[in-house]
């Protein structure tokens, strides 16, 4: 909780300045009622009388001087808060961002991407909602109802004590409706998503839906879901109501209440003038702002606990990655895995079991085996995304700059000993689902090599086969990809993905599953273009396609997270059944 | 699928032609909103008799509470007694008053914020959902769901509220004003006018400012769903990101774009607080001339003491309906904004639908004759197709990657329209079909899996209304569905949905698969589908295909070539034409296209 209010620090001159302006103005609000009650009682009904007249203009006067004032007080408090406000929600999402960036991926995984993005938007703007009503505004509410309440009472202590009364039963009556309320919002919530699911469901299977002439159907459950959800918001709307219209009654009650127990002060003669009755009756519409934003506040405070509550999952959260700063190694190429096995957390059965695997520096090897094999597991820990819950992983490490380096010049280091940046720096990769950035082609090659020349980017798109489209975009290299790559089909995003871990230059490439979309013809031409720009480097193609495997140096055939056999593409087919079985589905007996 | 290089862009129909100069309360959007709650007549009607009742409650208040107020000031003069006794009937009468303001205030809220406004958005809601299914794929390949739900959910939701301020704030703002405005003229026109003057200026300032602030909005709003954007982005593409290091380069990219949007909002945030302000100082200053121009009267005219109390009573009610209407009048420019975004989407364009009726036996002679399509005009993808499909044969569809493999589907189901050319079914001209009788005559297994959330049987009996727990059962066995349902937590009754991990992904062709079986139509498309699946599932999948296309009409989209080397007919597309036709040996030996595609999956 600390730690999100933590980014109002530098704006503490500010927000005193604020405050203090609309101190100002509310002082003046409060003076507004007194000098109108002046006017009316010494100007206006003793005009009858003498002549007042002089009296009138001068007070007036006063009155146009504080309300001038008052305005602008408040114009310059507002412009004041809502700087603060701006400046506080941008430092507020930035630190978050970059919390969200030092975790690891089951973190972020656990959390949930979308999650991530409606605590991004709707918890710091419910946060930022409530700064911008209570900054400046905070001392201001409660200055207001003392302020109001001082100035009863210097008129008449009893008089003060009836407004005294209604108050608490207010403030009381919101905060159980502000508990009854909580639930209902949950439910309308609920609905809410409901309705969104449903839609989104429809739109997704516009085809099987029209397919199957179903249309209606899917309209009518639509139809439904939406006529249950007006029903149940009016349900949870007909006790929010009801809060208004009995605060105003009460209040107004009130009123009524010091108008006969003032006339009943005064004939008793306890100096009580007429002018002092409604001087206090103006002070309860005063009092009666005060309450009206204080009990806003209160029935929001679900909300804000609820923002305040999942914000600080992510600012407490544990699950970082090792700080590491780049030390600036160098790999050689050679990985070792000695019985790595990986269990995600949550998970009972292990994604990887007791896996042996040895590549050398410059081996172009492949990972084949179907969904669930963990193929993608394997990834992900050589990029130390997460690491083997047992077993060790090993990287081949040249001498470190500044450091004396080994006899050979280099050994084999455990990847938890290595900074997570370091060996994402010697690793490019193209990941399965090709992530591209909105943004420029170039933006997105530059990803992977930030000083890389035109020339470089056209020769990497050249290689991933994908120039020739690009080359047809009347932008060029300046083509712009919309957010998650519309724009362009599944192989051109493969391709570019492609493109960009081949732009960057790196003594280990990994290619998970980056050829599926691609046909025969054109993947045969990448592989080709990959294997003469990346010889001797080390070339991991993780696939489900035997036509990406059948021609690496040596394949491992991964089954449910075993390695079950290791070997070229004609031993296999003598001797793994599983990878013969992967064939013959895949290509047919009759070439073999 | 849609081509990709077309970007559905909504604003650029009718919504996105708005003038660029002055903003008018009443324009086409204005008018179409008051047309569209017409039907409602008869609630506003009631809410408008309530608002009507919480005016005079409005108008009576200061009076009957001036006239108490005064009996203390005369009390001041002449001490007679009995002064808080004779302010009980008066100060009952308000207490009643004041009853009935507060019953009326929630009875509005109840039926126009409530009841009246929900029915409103539920009515919109369905109509959009109506909409939804006349109009083309093509606009559902184009348009982002997130951009439909929101105009839906958000813009709707916003668009209710505008029946609260038009009936509400607007009308009952301007009755009471105009209410006032009489009572303080027939009570004393000297003093009317100074706060008659007034009104128009306050109302005239804070609108001004509104729409001032309205502009910085409209920018805020659209950063904001550019850094949501960016968000999401960064959130889902989170490993990438961490595999080439560029941690900081996306936090460069969203701090700045952050500030940005921040600083678009201070301007909005504080034209739109400062309107409240502004207008009570205007209101002090009415308060002030009365103030003097009353003395004035009353030393002068010798006016009495208690007109002019009134009058300033009266001065400050004003205020109320003022912010009031400051406030609907900024707010409703707000709502236009989200209905132009409803009306832009329930003025596109409807697809056409002929009523043609198959009539007989549909036996599946298919006949392409010159077709031309293509998603983009100035991309033409499909040019010159012929081909023709005999009953009962299995044609295989090969083809690179943007060859049109897919957008023979979307042909053949009528999702898209041809744009040249014939599409023929047993010698009858498709597009006489209406499209519901056309697609009838197809069952399709897709590549892309669609489950929606219900039960297995509910999924698997999709395409058939009415069939049986036997005839689904019956089916799930012949896909070999129904071992791996009965191991589910609820058999046939367990909930799945796209999302649902309960299923595997192969799991999930299989019932695709049973839910074309149990259709039973009398053509098929396969878009072959098996790269996420494991061995032996495939091998599963591949057997209840095979059991599926007995004796039907099969269009089969092939991904892998092994699959379709028995198939009658082989099309080999290539950048949407037909370049070579055959069977797989007859290919094989022209030593074409579809030979090297053969080959390259050899190739080194």
């Amino acid at each position: 909780m600390r730690k999100l209010f933590c980014y109002l620090k530098p704006y503490q001159g500010k927000i005193v300045l604020a405050t203090l302006l609309m101190a100002i103005s509310a002082v003046c609000d409060l003076l507004l009622p007194t000098l109108m009650a002046n006017v009316l009682d010494k100007g206006v009904y003793g005009a009858a009388e003498t002549d007042t007249f002089p009296y009138i203009l001068k007070t007036a006067g006063l009155m146009l001087g504080t309300s001038l004032v008052s305005l602008a007080s408040v114009a310059g408090g507002y412009w004041v808060v809502y700087h603060v406000v701006a400046g506080y929600t941008w430092s507020l999402r930035s630190a978050l961002f970059r919390k969200v960036h030092t975790m690891t991926l089951s973190e972020v995984g656990r959390i949930g991407a979308s999650n991530l993005v409606t605590r991004f938007s709707h918890d710091v703007g419910t946060l930022t909602w409530i700064i911008s009503s209570l900054c400046g505004s905070i001392l201001i509410i409660p200055l207001m109802f003392l302020g109001g309440v001082f100035l009863c009472m210097r008129k008449d202590v009893t008089l003060s004590l009836v407004i005294l009364c209604a108050v608490p039963l207010l403030i009381g009556a919101g905060m159980l409706m502000s508990k009854k309320i909580e639930h209902l919002w949950d439910v309308s919530d609920d609905y809410c998503d409901k309705q969104n699911d449903l839609v989104r469901e429809r739109l997704r299977g516009v085809r099987v839906i029209r397919a199957f002439n179903r249309e209606q159907n899917a309209h009518e459950r639509v139809t439904d879901s939406t006529k249950v959800m007006a029903e149940n918001l009016i349900r949870a709307n007909v006790r929010m109501e009801i809060i208004d219209p009995a605060a105003a009654f009460v209040l107004n009650t009130a009123a009524l209440l010091i108008v006969y127990l003032g006339g009943v002060r005064m004939e008793r003669g306890s100096g009580l003038t007429a002018g002092d009755v409604f001087a206090i009756i103006q002070y309860i519409n005063i009092i009666l702002g005060a309450i009206i934003a204080i009990s806003y506040d209160i029935v929001m405070l679900p909300h804000i606990r609820v923002a305040i509550k999942r914000l600080g999952q992510i600012t407490e959260s544990t699950g970082l990655e090792a700080p590491r700063p780049a030390e600036g190694r160098h790999f050689t190429g050679a990985i070792d895995l000695d019985g790595v096995s990986f269990t995600y957390p949550g998970s009972a059965l292990p994604a990887l079991t007791g896996v042996d695997l040895h590549i050398q520096a410059g081996e172009w090897v492949s990972v084949i085996g179907g969904t669930g094999s963990g193929k993608t597991t394997l990834a992900e820990l050589l990029l130390a995304f997460r690491q083997p819950t047992e077993g060790n992983l090993r990287f081949g490490v040249g001498a470190a700059i500044g450091r004396p380096s080994e006899a050979d010049g280099s050994d084999m280091q455990d990847a938890a000993a290595l900074s997570p940046k370091d060996i994402r720096n010697n690793i490019s990769c193209a990941l399965q689902k090709s992530m591209l950035y909105a943004g420029t082609v170039a933006e997105n090659l530059r990803m992977a090599k930030p000083d890389a020349t035109d020339e470089e980017l056209w020769a990497a798109l050249e290689l991933a086969q994908v120039a020739d489209f690009i080359r047809e975009q009347p932008e060029g290299l300046e083509f712009k990809l919309e957010p998650a790559a519309t724009n362009v089909s599944g192989g051109q995003k493969q391709r570019l993905a492609i493109a960009r871990a081949i732009l960057k230059d790196a003594p280990i490439y990994i290619f998970d599953d980056s050829f599926s979309a691609l046909d025969f013809i054109t993947e045969a031409r990448v592989r080709k273009a990959l294997n003469e720009k990346l010889a001797g480097r080390t070339r991991i193609v993780i696939t489900q396609r035997v036509v990406s495997a059948m021609h690496c140096d040596r394949i491992f055939v991964l089954a449910d997270g075993a390695l079950v056999g290791v070997g070229t593409h004609a031993e296999l087919l003598k001797s793994c059944s599983i990878y013969r079985e992967i064939y013959l589905s895949q290509i047919g007996g009759e070439i073999a | 699928m849609s081509s990709p290089e077309l970007n559905y862009e909504p604003e650029q129909t009718e919504a996105g032609k708005e003038p660029k100069g002055k903003r008018r309360l009443l324009d086409e959007t204005g008018k179409r909103l008051l047309r569209e709650i017409k039907p409602l007549w008869a609630w506003i009607l009631l809410c408008a008799l309530f608002c009507l009742l919480l005016i005079g409650c409005a108008v009576a208040e200061p009076e009957l509470l001036g006239k108490q107020i005064d009996k203390l000031y005369d009390w001041t003069k002449n001490k007679t007694p009995g002064l808080a006794a004779g302010l009980l009937p008066g100060l009952g009468l308000l207490l009643g008053v004041y009853a009935l303001e507060g019953l009326m205030t929630y009875g509005k809220y109840y039926y126009l914020q409530n009841v009246v406004s929900r029915y409103f958005c539920a009515g919109l809601r369905i109509r959009i959902s109506e909409k939804l299914r006349r109009l083309p794929v093509s606009f559902v390949d184009k348009t982002p769901a997130g951009d439909v739900i929101d105009r839906m959910m958000d813009d709707v939701g916003n668009m209710a509220d505008s029946i609260y301020i038009i009936v509400d704030i607007l009308l009952s703002g301007f009755l009471q004003m105009t209410v006032i405005a009489v009572i303080l003229f027939l009570t004393d026109w000297r003093m009317a006018i100074p706060v008659v003057l007034l009104s128009p200026l306050s109302i005239l300032l804070s609108t001004k400012m509104a729409t001032l602030g309205e502009k910085h909005w409209d920018k805020h709003w659209d950063l904001g769903g550019k850094l949501t954007a960016l968000a999401e982005e960064s959130f889902t593409n989170y490993p990438t990101t961490k595999a080439f290091c560029g941690e900081e380069t996306m936090q460069e990219k969203y701090d700045a774009l952050s500030k940005r949007h921040q600083h678009s909002r201070i301007l909005g945030n504080f034209l739109s607080s400062i309107v409240q302000p502004v207008i009570a100082t205007l209101n002090a200053l009415a308060y002030i001339v009365v103030t003097i121009v009353g003395g004035w009267l009353i030393l002068n005219r010798g006016v009495a003491v208690g007109t002019v109390v009134t009058i300033i009573l009266f001065a400050r009610r004003l205020s109320s309906p003022l912010e009031r209407m400051a406030f609907g009048l900024g707010y409703i420019q707000q709502i236009k904004g989200a209905a132009k975004r409803v009306f832009a989407m329930l003025d596109l364009p409807e697809e056409e639908d002929p009523a043609g009726v198959v009539e007989g036996e549909t036996k599946g002679h298919v006949v392409f004759e010159h077709v031309d399509f293509s998603y983009d005009p100035n991309k033409p993808l499909i040019r010159d197709l012929c081909m023709e499909v005999k009953p009962g044969q299995k044609v295989a569809i090969v083809g690179p990657t943007g060859a049109g493999k897919t957008t023979i589907v979307n042909l053949l189901m009528r999702f898209y329209d041809i744009q040249r050319g014939r599409v023929l079914i047993d010698g009858r001209d498709a597009s006489e079909l209406s499209r519901e009788e056309n697609r009838r005559l197809f069952a399709m297994v897709l590549q892309e899996t669609w489950l929606f959330k219900g039960t297995v049987a509910e999924n698997v009996g999709y395409g058939s209304p009415g069939a049986s727990r036997e005839e689904i059962q019956r089916v799930c066995d012949q896909a070999y569905c129904d071992h791996f349902i009965r191991r589910l937590p609820q058999g046939y009754d367990t909930v799945i949905s796209e999302d649902s991990t309960a299923v595997s992904s192969g799991q999930k062709q299989l019932l695709t698969i049973a839910r074309a079986m149990l259709a039973n139509r009398p053509i098929l498309i396969l878009d072959e589908a098996t790269s996420n699946v494991d061995t032996r599932t495939e091998l599963l999948i591949q057997k209840a295909m095979d059991k599926l296309m007995g004796g039907r009409t099969c269009f089969v989209i092939a991904h892998r070539l092994s699959t379709i080397v028995d198939a009658d007919l082989i099309l080999v597309l290539r950048d949407g034409s037909i370049v070579e036709q055959g069977t797989h040996r007859s290919l094989l030996d022209q030593k074409g296209f579809y030979a090297e595609l053969f080959q390259s999956q050899y190739a080194i």
